[in-house]
């Protein structure tokens, strides 16, 4: 046998040993043992979540990103347990001469790790979509939050690695576990707290709009995804640099790639945050200018879905099956002034009618508003507890009752306000609220010549359903205004709906301008 | 060979009571072994941090009752991971006095954790209160033996750790049921049963069987 029978040596030999290395460590991986409890966790905290929301693809999306909070502690833990491996069982110095640098063993030994823990919330993530798939009546899955959960992941992975490798001992595990929760606990205290900074937190899903507030009406803003996945990309790019440092890592070349890859992830984490800090609130979700895409400004085309009632109630497709409960909400009131002066000829579904920053990293959402000529009820339902979240069905009819009825009555009779006060801005604040009525009450006395227009809306407020307390005169009586205007507010309310409307088309010029009386109202 | 190379510590003489200064010194040896001082070191740090947190916490949230249950689970689960013995069957076939220690040391970490947790939240407002904490350690606590018990010492972080992770949901919808105790208020008759019945359970499984110990790890 000579040298020239010996076969040269592969070129595949270097690429294929890590390679190998990885199947190996994905066959023989700790993190199998812990797939059911991480599917228990993802079950309890993300699935259950979600499936009890309204089954918007935005809400779901949302509760998907929420999963990094479940299930990042524990895996931060596994991966310190496993990254500590070699320290534990006195074999850093054996693994260290063997033909495949340390670092790249390290590194496949990660890699295996976060492939079983992705693929439990990738699992999980098609699985909510799955179902959301089959409920949703619009729209399609969010991305930008899975992937924003799916770094999420791989980031407590490699932390947990880098700690349980640099740091190898009994308590490492369980103290990255716990930092990691604290961590990401003390990530929604300092956002609470308004840290413009915070805003890169990774549970943060376009700050505090309610969930069901965007990705509907505009397309989903992705500029804070983007900063989140460059922090958490960075984070772990520097966490797994750090592997790379220490001598028995590798040559002299490898550790200087390793360095030169943790600085680069420490500057893109600390660039994510930067521009985090740039961020703002709009109506639609965070803006940051300098990852901004004025594409995403544009409002997403849909053929809405309407109700054929007196006054047409028009819906996004997504929430068709609220449908229902609007009209029913809103329909008895439209019934009674539709055609009037100042009653609106549509209701329409918006996405916010404004936004407003509070303390607390609170939001202040912009209730109905009812504008334009011929006048447009402008209906958001985000923010309002929907059916099936929170709320019965009742509720939800109760809720919008009580936003609504005050600003469509004011439209069509005009504001009452009791004598020598101004009306509050938008809204009369007459008697009949709960906190008035018994005959503890104090008794307010009414402007003259809006007698005839108090009794007309508690009358139609009656007649509408409208809840107590929702500042519009309701139910039975109006005590502090005197017995002759709940008289007449009966009296109306018993006529026929036709005789009504009839008369308040005859009447509805002299009852806004305060010419009508209480005995000539029929 | 003998194990008194493991974790350099050196086993105490063999047939001789614990009492006076052998005692001690088995008990020290004990201690050394399951890295009980870097635990109380641990507590202490877990102590301050509780402290940190409850000076910037706000009074009302689920994050004002999140964060110091994670520092009490990290108590209980350091706790836990002290109970792993780098002897494996050789201390388990000699330690005649091994079931008393176990019993003590797990006593002995629990009422400290505990006192560490109180001396950190004091004059502090802390969400469920003094008794709330004993409580919820103790029952973390538990949880931890008894993952000792079942996977390892190594491994009896995974148990508090998981239990935490439940808790988050259950507190932010405000699950009722006394095995979630965190949920429940703190004077709660049926979560200090619960709590304090995986507390026993724990300790008196440790204490007989002693952590799943596996000489590899």
């Amino acid at each position: 046998m000579t040298a020239a029978l010996v076969p040269a040596p592969s070129r595949r030999v270097p690429l294929a040993a890590p390679a190998r290395l990885l199947r190996l460590e994905l066959r023989r991986n700790p993190m199998l043992w812990l797939l059911p409890l991480l599917a228990i966790l993802f079950w309890l905290g993300v699935y259950r979540p979600a499936m009890a929301g309204p089954p918007f693809w935005n809400v779901r999306a949302t509760v998907l990103q929420h999963a990094v909070l479940f299930l990042g502690p524990l895996l931060a833990g596994a991966t310190a347990w496993v990254g500590s491996r070699d320290g534990r069982r006195g074999l850093t110095d054996l693994v260290g001469v063997t033909a495949v640098p340390r670092w790249a063993s390290q590194l496949a030994t990660w890699a295996a790790t976060t492939c079983w823990a992705e693929a439990v919330y990738l699992g999980g993530v098609a699985v909510v979509y799955g179902v959301t798939a089959e409920q949703a009546h619009w729209g399609g899955p969010l991305w930008w939050p899975a992937a924003v959960g799916a770094a999420g992941v791989a980031t407590c992975c490699a932390l947990g690695f880098a700690a349980g490798a640099l740091l190898p001992g009994r308590f490492t595990a369980a103290l990255a576990a716990v930092l990691v929760f604290l961590a990401l606990g003390g990530g929604a205290f300092a956002l609470q707290n308004n840290g413009t900074y915070a805003q890169i937190w990774p549970l943060n899903v376009q700050d505090g709009l309610p969930p069901d507030s965007y990705g509907v009406f505009y397309p989903y803003l992705p500029d804070l995804a983007i900063a989140q996945l460059m922090f958490l990309a960075g984070l772990a790019v520097a966490a797994l640099g750090a592997l790379g440092l220490p001598a028995a890592a590798g040559g002299r070349w490898l550790r200087g790639a390793a360095a030169a890859l943790a600085a680069a992830g420490l500057a893109a984490a600390g660039t994510a945050v930067g521009l985090a800090g740039t961020a703002r609130l709009e109506a639609h979700g965070v803006v940051i200018p300098a990852l901004h895409d004025v594409a995403s400004d544009r409002p997403v085309p849909y053929v809405p879905v309407c109700a054929h009632s007196a006054v047409p109630v028009c819906v996004q497709p997504a929430y068709r099956s609220y449908l229902p409960a609007v009209t029913a909400a809103l329909g008895p009131l439209l019934e009674q002034v539709a055609g009037l002066p100042g009653a609106p000829v549509r209701v329409t579904q918006v996405a916010v009618t404004s936004v407003q920053q509070e303390p607390s990293n609170g939001v202040q959402l912009g209730g109905p508003a009812l504008s334009g000529s011929p006048p447009v009820l402008y209906l958001p339902l985000a923010g309002l507890s929907l059916p099936g979240e929170g709320a019965t069905t009742a509720q939800f009819i109760d809720q919008l009752r009580s936003e609504d009825a005050t600003m469509i009555l004011n439209s069509v009779i005009g504001d009452i306000a009791p004598a020598g006060q101004a009306a509050p801005a938008g809204r009369a604040r007459v008697g009949g609220q709960a906190g008035a009525r018994g005959p503890a009450s104090v008794p307010v006395r009414v402007a003259p010549g809006a007698e005839a227009q108090l009794a007309i809306e508690t009358a139609l407020a009656e007649l509408a359903g409208v809840p107590s307390g929702s500042g519009v005169p309701s139910g039975s009586g109006v005590p502090m205004a005197g017995r002759p205007l709940e008289a007449a507010a009966h009296r109306f309310a018993e006529l026929p709906a036709a005789a009504r409307h009839a008369w308040l088309a005859a009447h509805i010029s002299a009852l806004r301008a305060g010419r009508v009386t209480l005995s000539e109202i029929p | 060979m003998t194990a008194a190379w493991i974790d350099g510590v050196s086993q105490p003489p063999r047939g001789r009571r614990p009492q006076g200064p052998g005692g001690l010194r088995l008990v020290r040896l004990h201690a050394a072994s399951r890295r009980v001082l870097t635990c109380l070191l641990v507590l202490a740090a877990c102590a301050v941090a509780l402290r940190t947190a409850l000076h910037w916490l706000p009074r009302g949230g689920v994050y004002s009752r999140q964060i110091p249950l994670t520092i009490e689970a990290g108590a209980a689960a350091v706790i836990g991971v002290t109970t792993r013995s780098p002897f494996g069957e050789p201390e388990r076939a000699a330690g005649r006095w091994l079931p008393f220690l176990r019993l003590c040391s797990g006593l002995a970490l629990a009422a400290v954790a505990v006192g560490a947790l109180a001396a950190g939240s004091v004059s502090a407002h802390m969400a469920g209160g003094t008794a709330g904490m004993v409580r919820d350690t103790a029952g973390f606590t538990g949880i931890a033996l008894l993952t000792a018990v079942l996977a390892g010492g190594a491994l009896a972080w995974i148990g508090p750790v998981a239990y935490l992770g439940i808790t988050t949901p259950a507190l932010g919808a405000f699950w009722t049921t006394p095995w979630i105790w965190p949920t429940r208020p703190p004077h709660d008759r049926g979560a200090a049963i619960c709590a304090a019945l995986i507390f026993a359970a724990g300790l008196m499984l440790v204490t007989v069987r002693g952590a799943r110990d596996s000489l590899r790890d």
